[in-house]
């Protein structure tokens, strides 16, 4: 029945740490032992519940005979279809048919713009990646990778709504046109908090213009940075300065950015960032962190310390006090916070000038002050320090509240809603927005959704996407960058910011947009013209080195002074039971709702949770204890009526993950409010605390599972609707981020959940491998440790040179044999974050499709990279037994040399190539799955579905074969990469090592033979190509997610390069090992183990750096 | 009792099983004939908006191949020209002709049913959406044009030469050696190998097959046969 049980040997005595995935794992070993067993989830590969059991068998065979039928009409033309080839008929300069142009752009961001190289083919924007010349380069996050999504979504905005009912963009034009032409309007303009040089000058215009004229800043979820620094001034770190580093419950590595991360990363590998000196545990930065509930920064602590948000400034104000600062703060209680703080102090003492100290923006204002005042009293603040005071321009903005007030007074009745974020939905509770909007005579939205805002504004504007309009921002620490179009608007009702802005200027109030007359550029091109000629110089040099570029070299803010202003810090009484902490967190999938309608950002998997199309309510394991619902949590309820009955007929497994996972609902009343919302265990949280991540529940329609009201569901598209749960009306403006006093209330109610922490579970020793800097009793030296990398788990035990299969034909000669290319991987699992980046990175590259919020609880994701996230903590932990290390490991197809799918497949579908890839022929696989069956990493997905040509969002509609609905829109299909086959049912798929980027990369170097000959002014027959004629440069070609990782974890390239390839040099150094390297398989991608830098000094420094994960 | 089934009836089983096999055989024949490429696509002919000689343009004008299909060595796709290609010579040659009245259509604002909209060309060579093949990695490495689309520069309407299947392929990537050309030759139609050694004597070789191994050698030319190669 069952596979095969690798018979592990039992773990060492002295081994101390503990690692799970899951509750169930850690709680239940023995039912979990049958998921490891699965290569997919229960019920995965079945048809499954009553309805879908229907239409299983009897209608099969029915529809089969119907599509039978129709086929029959079909062959009357069986000929092959005619196709056509319609070339341009004036082609335009650049485009090469069948070749990919690149552009720099950027996507502007509240904390500074991410800039970009944008890849387009024949004018369609198809993936964006990081643009490496730029000097805050880094990577781009799953939001920048998942934004060209939003560009062809179909449920984007495209048409003029006024009143409710759609409109022409003439009618709208009138409008336009009267708010123009009257100079006294009282109009109030709402931007969002990037900051961009041109819309601060059209501000400046609109200023003269208009004499009433006020202007404000909104976004949801930026915090109170604003509040506690002077108007305009931004803090930005510069990590390659910083030894130390204390995060003040800041995700920032996560969505709490203060600055370009790249640097922190490099130092966080002992040997430098391209793997060129010998490791050195001085040269790595050491960070703290002090965190309410996990987030990936949290993950990546040396040292974490997990407390209450609300008591965070409690620890801000001893470190403060420690060094020094006089501020009144009421004393830590707690020996171990005490003794905890008193090392740290210590240490940030010892490295004045090269430690940094960040607060996150979700910390109240006095918090902030205190960061910049720790920074300062150390000398960390300036030219060469960790951190610079930035003084941009977008100054005088006013605020939510100022909003308010100036409705309220009178001051405006005209208001232009130019914000990326959708006040009416995510605006604090007590600003009654929807009641201020009464109020105003004229409300424009603009915006790429009909979000609620749009619903509720009297006029609302289908925006142009920033991949369609032209603009310009500054990166975080203040590069003017530039936002290029790559298409004219998809939709030609589309207009962009600067079009209405420069509208309402225009003398005639006359709208331009899109497309001018004769091919003439949008106004908004001439606008960011202007504005650049003023910082870079005028003339067309320049202008153009700045397009090919993206940025304009040399340009920055100007430094800024700050001068604290330290009160009396309050700390809130720590959360109890009876009086629970809410803390409301930005959403790694949905940020603060904007992404909603991107199924890419929807089905990635929340990188803590593990939780996908939904959120839910986060809390510690000891507070569930404490509240009664532990049990709730643990025994799922049996969802078939017949007690009793197990295996193959349960609904539900006997762990209750899978297809029917449902979660436990609670209640949670705080600020006069209550929610609704399902509860999670979430391990590493402080205690009493529950964490909502915001962001959903915009709108149901019929179909909710809650069955909840249905008028707002023309508020979200398909993917957004009926997902998760809003947590926005809990908020007031003085609770904003955490509010306290909560209660909790069980209700005897479940909903159901597709978390992916269990799929894909794979069985070993030592998977992800944690090493030191700190001397070990047992384990001794850092040098020891690193020199112990390759022996950890069974793999002391391993024969060496082990094959599991043969590596040479019959004849002996060996199968892998290409000599000019053998390209491989390695993963560090020192910088890696676990973010997300490269698996939406992937999604983007390789045509994946999304499958839904069923079929991903049914263990059916497609994702060809897979974020595991373990937990791991000492079995003598006594400082916090609660506060296990995340591990985060990605996992995608390891291309083994030896591969163990390759000799199951009974059509050669799965072969090898000579250049060392495990390639997969779709157009061969008929669907056995055995090659899944026998992959020990579980790196294979199989297309249970044909998810990319019917829509998987309707409910059911996969099952209904070809007559279901196909994939909606026009505009999808247009996203695809043309150099990768799009999957279709029934087929097996993995990652590729994106063969398409590598094929590319070879032909194009063959191209070198025809310049050799030239250069050699010799016939072609008699000019004597070498390996280096046809051997691409080293390191020139860039995976996708290699490309996309900020945090440099993975690195890619040919083997063959020996040390002149980071990718070779990393798999020469101590932390390098092989997943499940005992088994024989001999897999490209290595992984390189993690290394923890703690501090010897601290009370906990003898638990951190062991959390070497098995799983058995 | 008499017998049910008379003599002759004793064969009959046989006679249905042979019949029955032969028409079996026959269809397997005839599937495994006419439903590959070979029979199906080789000579596919449709007609074009613009009835365009390649004989004329390439036979007897001289035009390179490169001209028209100009980014054939640096793309995996071999462009058809654009409409303004043609234009450029059009305009001033045979511009009144009528059968270039869709070229008018497109490119000439004065024409009558002038609209702007780019000609649609039949497509003639067309390989499956799962196979990725690309010209520029053939053609800069010593394929010609004609190895693959027979003699075009013959043409009167262009139709499918060769059958270019998967064995078709592999043919050639088995043995490169048959087709390999001098760089200088690839977008020669009448190339001939021994005219070449002739007028460029190699040391040593004497036969066509020799120069395409001396070329292999040279080149480094290995074709790939793993699936990766088209497939991905």
């Amino acid at each position: 029945m069952s596979k095969r049980i690798l018979n592990h040997p039992s773990i060492p005595a002295d081994e101390t740490t503990v690692s799970w995935r899951s509750q169930g794992q850690l709680e239940d070993s023995a039912s979990f032992r049958q998921w490891l067993e699965r290569e997919f989830p229960q019920g995965a590969a079945e048809m499954a519940d009553g309805e879908d059991v229907e239409t299983s068998r009897r209608s099969f065979l029915k529809l089969m005979g119907a599509s039978t039928a129709l086929a029959g009409f079909g062959m009357a033309s069986c000929r092959r279809p005619e196709a056509y080839l319609v070339p341009y008929t004036k082609a335009p300069e650049w485009v090469i048919p069948g070749k990919a142009t690149y552009y720099a752009s950027s996507m502007p961001r509240p904390h500074g713009a991410t800039p970009l190289v944008v890849t387009t083919f024949e004018g369609r924007p198809t993936k964006v990646a990081p643009n490496h010349l730029h000097p805050d380069a880094g990577g781009t996050d799953a939001f920048a990778q998942a934004s060209v999504l939003d560009l062809y979504s179909p449920s984007r905005s495209r048409r003029v709504i006024h009143q409710k009912k759609v409109t022409s963009v003439a009618e709208l034009e009138k409008a336009i046109a009267a708010l123009a032409a009257d100079s006294s309007a009282k109009l109030g303009i709402v931007y969002g908090t990037d900051v961009s040089p041109t819309r601060v000058r059209l501000t400046e215009e609109l200023k003269k213009k208009f004499s009433a004229a006020k202007f404000y800043q909104y976004e949801a979820l930026t915090g109170d940075v604003a509040s506690a620094l002077p108007d305009g001034v931004k803090l930005a770190a510069n990590f390659s300065h910083a030894d130390r580093i204390l995060a003040l419950d800041c995700d920032f590595v996560g969505d709490d950015c203060q600055g370009p991360t790249a640097a922190f990363f490099d130092r966080r590998k002992p040997e430098g960032r391209d793997y060129t000196t010998a490791p050195d545990a001085a040269s790595m930065n050491r960070l703290y962190v002090v965190e309410g509930a996990f987030t990936v920064t949290g993950g990546m602590a040396d040292h974490r310390l997990r407390i209450a948000p609300s008591q965070v400034a409690g620890i801000a104000a001893a470190v403060a006090q420690g060094l020094g600062i006089a501020i009144s703060a009421p004393a830590l209680s707690d020996e171990k916070h005490l003794a905890w703080v008193a090392a740290l102090v210590e240490d940030l003492k010892e490295n004045a000038g090269k430690s940094l100290v960040l607060a996150g923006s979700r910390q109240p204002a006095a918090v902030q002050q205190i960061a910049v005042a720790i920074n300062q009293a150390l000398g960390n603040i300036g030219e060469g320090k960790p951190l610079a005071a930035l003084q941009s321009e977008a100054i005088g903005l006013g605020s939510l509240a100022q909003l308010r007030d100036d409705v309220q007074s009178g001051a405006i009745d005209s208001l232009l809603l130019l914000t990326p974020a959708n006040p009416i939905y995510d605006a604090p509770a007590d600003f009654q927005l929807s009641e201020l909007f009464s109020k105003l005579k004229l409300v424009i939205h603009h915006g790429m959704r009909t979000d609620a805002t749009a619903h509720a504004a009297t006029w609302h504007v289908p925006a142009a996407h920033y991949l369609e309009s032209w603009s310009d921002a500054r990166t975080s620490s203040g590069v003017y960058t530039v936002v290029q179009p790559m298409i004219l608007p998809l939709y030609p009702d589309c207009i962009s910011e600067f079009e209405l802005l420069l509208a309402l200027l225009a003398t005639d109030g006359k709208l331009l947009f899109g497309e001018g007359k004769d091919g003439a550029a949008s106004p908004a091109y001439d606008a960011v013209r202007a504005t650049f000629s003023a910082i870079g110089g005028a003339g067309d040099e320049v202008w153009k080195q700045l397009l090919r570029d993206g940025f304009f070299a040399g340009s920055t803010y100007a430094a800024a002074s700050l001068t604290p202003a330290l009160g009396a810090i309050v700390v809130p009484a720590a959360p109890t039971t009876s009086a629970l902490e809410v803390v409301f967190a930005t959403d790694s999938s949905v940020y603060d709702g904007r992404w909603i309608d991107n199924g890419w950002l929807q089905e990635a998997p929340d990188p803590i949770t593990k939780a996908t199309w939904d959120n839910a309510a986060l809390i510690a394991p000891a507070t569930a204890e404490a509240l009664g619902i532990t049990q709730e949590l643990r025994v799922p309820e049996p969802k078939t009526k017949f007690v009793g009955v197990e295996g193959k007929y349960a609904k539900v497994g006997p762990d209750g993950e899978g297809e029917h996972r449902t979660q436990r609902m609670i209640e949670i009343s705080v600020n006069g409010k209550s929610l609704k919302i399902p509860v999670l265990v979430s391990f590493g949280q402080a205690e009493n605390v529950i964490v909502i991540p915001l962001g959903y529940g915009q709108g149901f329609d019929a179909d909710d599972e809650l069955k909840r009201d249905t008028s707002k569901s023309g508020h979200v598209g398909l993917v957004g609707v009926n997902t998760g749960f809003d947590a926005y009306p809990l908020r007031t403006s003085a609770s904003a981020y955490i509010a306290t006093g909560a209660t909790v209330k069980v209700l005897d109610q479940r909903y159901s959940m597709a978390l992916t922490q269990e799929h894909h579970a794979m069985y070993g020793r030592a998977l992800a491998r944690e090493i030191s800097t700190m001397v070990d009793k047992n384990k001794g030296s850092f040098e020891e440790q690193l020199a112990d990398v390759p022996k950890q788990g069974n793999d002391s035990h391993a024969p060496p040179n082990i094959y599991l299969y043969k590596p040479e034909d019959t004849k002996g000669e060996p199968l892998i044999n290409d000599k000019l290319h053998q390209w491989a991987m390695s993963i560090d699992l020192s910088s890696c974050t676990g973010c997300n980046a490269c698996l939406v990175a992937c999604q983007a590259e390789n045509n994946i499709p999304i499958v839904g919020k069923k079929q991903v609880a049914a263990g059916r994701e497609m994702h060809w990279i897979r974020m595991d996230r373990y937990y791991a903590t000492q079995a003598d932990n006594t400082f916090d037994a609660g506060n296990p290390e995340l591990v985060p490991q990605p996992v995608a197809c390891v291309h083994c040399e030896s591969a163990p799918c390759e000799t199951v497949c009974p059509v050669n579908a799965t072969i090898h190539s000579e250049d060392g890839l495990n390639v997969m022929a779709y157009n061969r696989c008929i669907g056995t799955r055995y090659c899944a069956n026998n992959c020990p990493y579980k790196a294979r997905r199989f297309n249970y579905f044909d998810y990319n040509k019917r829509n998987p969002l309707i409910a059911k509609n996969l099952y209904k074969g070809p007559f279901g609905v196909k994939q909606v829109g026009e505009a999808p299909h247009l996203q695809r990469n043309p150099n990768v086959s799009v999957r279709m049912r029934g087929v097996m798929e993995k990652c590729t090592y994106c063969v398409q980027r590598l094929k590319d990369a070879v032909i194009r170097q063959k191209r070198g033979q025809k310049q050799g000959v030239l250069e050699s002014g010799k016939p072609s027959p008699a000019f004597q190509v070498t390996e280096t004629t046809l051997r691409i440069p080293v390191d020139s070609v860039k995976v996708a997610c290699q490309d996309a990782c900020v945090a440099g974890a993975i690195t890619f390239g040919n083997l063959l390069d020996k040390e002149k390839s980071a990718m070779a040099r990393s798999k020469e150094i101590a932390r390098n090992y092989d997943l499940l390297h005992y088994i024989g398989t001999r897999p490209r991608t290595s992984y390189l183990a993690r290394v923890k830098n703690p501090n010897p000094k601290m009370p906990d420094a003898a638990f951190v750096g062991k959390a070497t994960v098995h799983m058995v | 009792m008499a017998n049910i089934f008379p003599r002759w009836s004793n064969f009959l089983p046989l006679k249905i099983a042979v019949c029955a096999g032969s028409v079996a055989a026959g269809v397997a024949l005839a599937i495994t004939y006419y439903a590959t490429p070979k029979a199906q696509v080789v000579g596919y002919q449709p007609a074009q908006p613009i009835p365009f000689s390649h004989k004329i343009h390439v036979d007897q004008l001289g035009l390179d191949c490169r001209y028209c299909h100009s980014f054939v060595d640096v793309s995996g796709h071999s462009n058809v020209p654009s409409g303004n290609t043609c234009w450029n010579c059009h305009q001033h040659v045979q511009r009144d002709s009528p059968k270039l009245a869709p070229l008018h259509r497109s490119m000439n604002p004065t024409f009558a049913g002038y609209d702007g909209k780019p000609i649609e060309w039949v497509r003639i060579h067309k390989s499956p959406d799962y196979v990725y093949f690309n010209h520029s990695a053939h053609v800069n490495r010593g394929i010609s044009c004609q190895s693959c689309h027979g003699d075009v520069h013959q043409m009167e309407v262009v139709y499918q030469a060769e059958s270019h299947s998967m064995g078709w392929c592999l043919e050639c990537h088995r043995a490169p050696e048959k087709h390999l050309r001098p760089l200088e030759e690839v977008y020669n139609f009448s190339y001939n190998a021994e005219d070449y050694l002739k007028a460029n004597p190699q040391d040593g070789i004497s036969s066509a097959k020799d120069l395409g191994l001396k070329l292999k050698e040279q080149y480094l030319v290995k074709p790939k046969e793993t699936c990766a190669t088209c497939h991905h």
